[in-house]
């Protein structure tokens, strides 16, 4: 009956007037930046933890969360009556519900999206409640080498799952890993790599780096992008799909959200992958489709919408419990503990049970919230995609700079942020990903600091990761991980799998 | 030799670059033992790592088989005007508060756009510098100059 102790106490935490209006703030916002092109979760995050700095942690956490699934919603929107995609989460969306759009079913396949993601939402988050405790109690089992093993796992998982050169995401996240060094070392009180620059000796900004790297060069990109896109705003249609529609979504539904959950808990994992993963699972095993995928077949909506919900939940799973960001939007949820002085890791669980369950219990008002929001309310929404993005990004910009400013209150921040930006761009044009450098960021300084303690304990021998049985499991998936994806024929799926969307 | 690869080619040669940086200026500090680890032994580890890498993917970028990795051109105009615009905020908020500030952001920035509009700018900068006063400024209690230094008392 813990469970449903543990469940009162979250709803009797996320159902303050407070905490419902900023899980309300959390997923309007999320939604907006969903159907706006051209701006991801990660930077709006990234833009809006500084704003969060005076709120209680468990509203800015619920708030934040909320932004992140609420995108979700948000991203199938655009997807489907602009054939852009909102979120990159919403790119195998595109594909089959752009089709559905042309054929007059754009209303249909909102509904799809919408109601597929609701039920995901609330079974990843009745997955996430569940799986939280014993999670946590393997992870009281963890010792400095282990956790160091599992950070390995964890970056390893990153790369491998994420699209794109094996090799660069590798370097991305080594690099990550030694920007997140810059500053004074906590065990020698040495200020590294600060070069007598007093702002450095506490460390580069968080927020900088993945505003810098996420938000500006996001941008600039766009302003070198110029193309018309025909918008079906109009002909939204009826929103109830019909019968042979229901039918067709419901399996695939069902299907997408059992991906997702197990995606999403994977390190690498997340929305992203998850819906790559449930189109093709789609694609493989239904027999002659009708209509072709392609062409507006319903669970070519229906999967991967519920999918990346799905997965967005799950993908909480590991940050909560065990303080290990699988992605860059967890990074920057664990960014946004550490702000709020709360060390991210099992021990959030019984310091803060308020905060933890309350949290969880916040995401399935918010997905409720966002059925809400999505379907009845889905005209508001299509009329912003009429706001031109030169207004836009210059209103995105003043938001940027001035949350940078407002931490620290301090005018170098917001210049370290424009070279970040550079740096960015530079990375945009040599097709760099940036998100694994974002979570070697975050985890540089707690890699470091659990590998000394571990081999402290272990009086400089290095065998301790080996002879460690967890440890040495964790260690051993690492290295499976990279075998596999390193196999030629893995690696030419794993590249179709990626293209399948373009 | 020919670079066939040009993203790889140069991440790669950026990538042994920070590696090189690191592995550098971390002999300022120092090593420790294995038990007992300085401030350099992790980012030397790392920088070392990282120069490889960066040899791998470069050498990889000389040695590729198709030539399908070419830098699209480098736009400077968006580039320069949007972190100039950041710049100059940064540079502005002391001495000359929030709202010049954000004027010189918003407009600065707009001329990184092709359709710039000056009417539709100057409406757009009342109407945020509005917003943040609201939202920022009262709603928030932000600490930060809003008037010029001139006009502060």
């Amino acid at each position: 009956m813990d469970l449903v102790d543990n469940l009162a106490l979250g709803f009797s935490t996320a159902l303050t007037l407070a905490n419902l209006a900023y899980a309300f703030a959390g997923v309007v916002i999320g939604t907006l930046i969903g159907v706006l092109p051209g701006i991801g979760p990660v930077a709006t995050l990234a833009m809006l933890l500084p704003t969060t700095y005076a709120l209680e942690p468990t509203s800015a956490l619920i708030m934040l969360a909320g932004i992140y699934y609420g995108a979700q919603y948000g991203g199938s929107t655009t997807a489907i009556l602009v054939n852009l995609p909102g979120e990159s989460s919403s790119v195998v969306t595109c594909i089959d519900g752009y089709q559905m759009a042309r054929r007059g079913r754009a209303g249909s396949a909102l509904a799809v999206a919408a109601l597929g993601s609701f039920f995901a939402g609330t079974v990843g988050t009745l997955v996430l409640a569940a799986l939280a405790g014993p999670m946590v109690e393997l992870a009281f089992k963890f010792g400095p080498a282990e956790y160091f093993s599992l950070m390995v796992l964890g970056l390893i998982g990153a790369v491998v799952l994420a699209s794109g050169s094996l090799v660069k995401a590798i370097a991305m996240i080594v690099l990550g890993l030694l920007l997140g060094l810059v500053g004074t070392d906590v065990n020698s009180g040495v200020a590294r790599f600060s070069f007598d620059i007093p702002e450095l000796t506490d460390g580069i900004g968080f927020v900088g780096v993945a505003m810098g790297v996420f938000g500006f060069a996001e941008i600039i990109a766009n302003l070198e992008q110029k193309g018309a896109r025909q918008v079906f705003t109009d002909r939204v249609g009826r929103l109830l799909p019909n019968r042979k529609e229901f039918a067709y979504a419901i399996p695939a539904v069902l299907r997408g959200t059992g991906l997702g959950c197990l995606l999403g808990v994977l390190p690498g994992g997340g929305a992203l992958l998850s819906s790559f993963a449930a189109y093709t699972l789609e694609k493989k095993i239904t027999r002659n489709p009708d209509p072709p995928f392609g062409q507006g077949n319903v669970r070519g909506v229906a999967a991967p919408e519920s999918a990346n919900n799905a997965g967005a939940q799950t993908s909480f799973i590991p940050m909560l419990t065990l303080g290990i960001p699988p992605n860059a939007v967890m990074a920057l949820m664990v960014g946004a503990m550490t702000i709020h002085n709360i060390q991210p890791g099992p021990q959030v669980m019984t310091s803060n049970p308020s905060l933890f369950w309350g949290l969880i219990a916040s995401m399935w008002i918010g997905n409720l919230m966002l059925v809400v929001l999505n379907l009845p309310l889905i005209g508001i929404w299509v009329q912003l995609l009429k706001v031109p993005y030169r207004l836009l990004y210059p209103a995105i910009l003043v938001f940027c700079c001035i949350g940078v400013y407002s931490i620290n209150n301090n005018s170098f921040d917001v210049t370290m942020t424009a070279l970040f930006g550079a740096l960015g761009y530079l990375f945009y044009k040599l097709g760099c990903e940036p998100a694994p450098l974002i979570l070697g960021f975050i985890l540089g300084p707690m890699m470091e600091e659990n590998l000394r303690r571990a081999m402290l304990l272990s009086r400089g021998d290095a065998t301790v990761f080996f002879t460690r049985p967890l440890s040495l499991i964790l260690l051993l998936m690492a290295v499976a991980l990279v075998v596999i994806v390193a196999l030629p024929q893995i690696g030419r799926k794993r590249e179709e799998a990626f293209q399948d969307s373009e | 030799m020919q670079i066939r690869n040009a993203k790889d080619f140069w991440s790669g040669i950026l990538f042994a670059s920070f590696g090189a940086f690191f592995l550098v200026f971390a002999r300022d500090y120092d090593m420790g033992k294995a038990a007992r680890m300085g401030p350099a032994f992790f980012p030397t580890v790392l920088g070392g790592l990282l120069m490889l890498l960066g040899a791998i993917v470069a050498a990889r970028g000389l040695t590729a088989r198709s030539n399908d990795g070419r830098i699209d051109r480098f736009q400077f105009k968006p580039l320069a005007l949007v972190l100039g615009a950041v710049v100059a905020f940064g540079l502005l908020l002391q001495p000359a508060g929030l709202l010049f500030a954000l004027a010189a952001l918003v407009i600065i920035s707009s001329f990184g756009s092709d359709e710039f509009r000056l009417r539709d700018v100057l409406l757009l900068t009342i109407f945020l510098a509005g917003l943040v006063l609201v939202v920022f400024i009262y709603g928030l209690a932000m600490t930060v100059p809003v008037l010029p230094g001139f006009l502060r008392d």
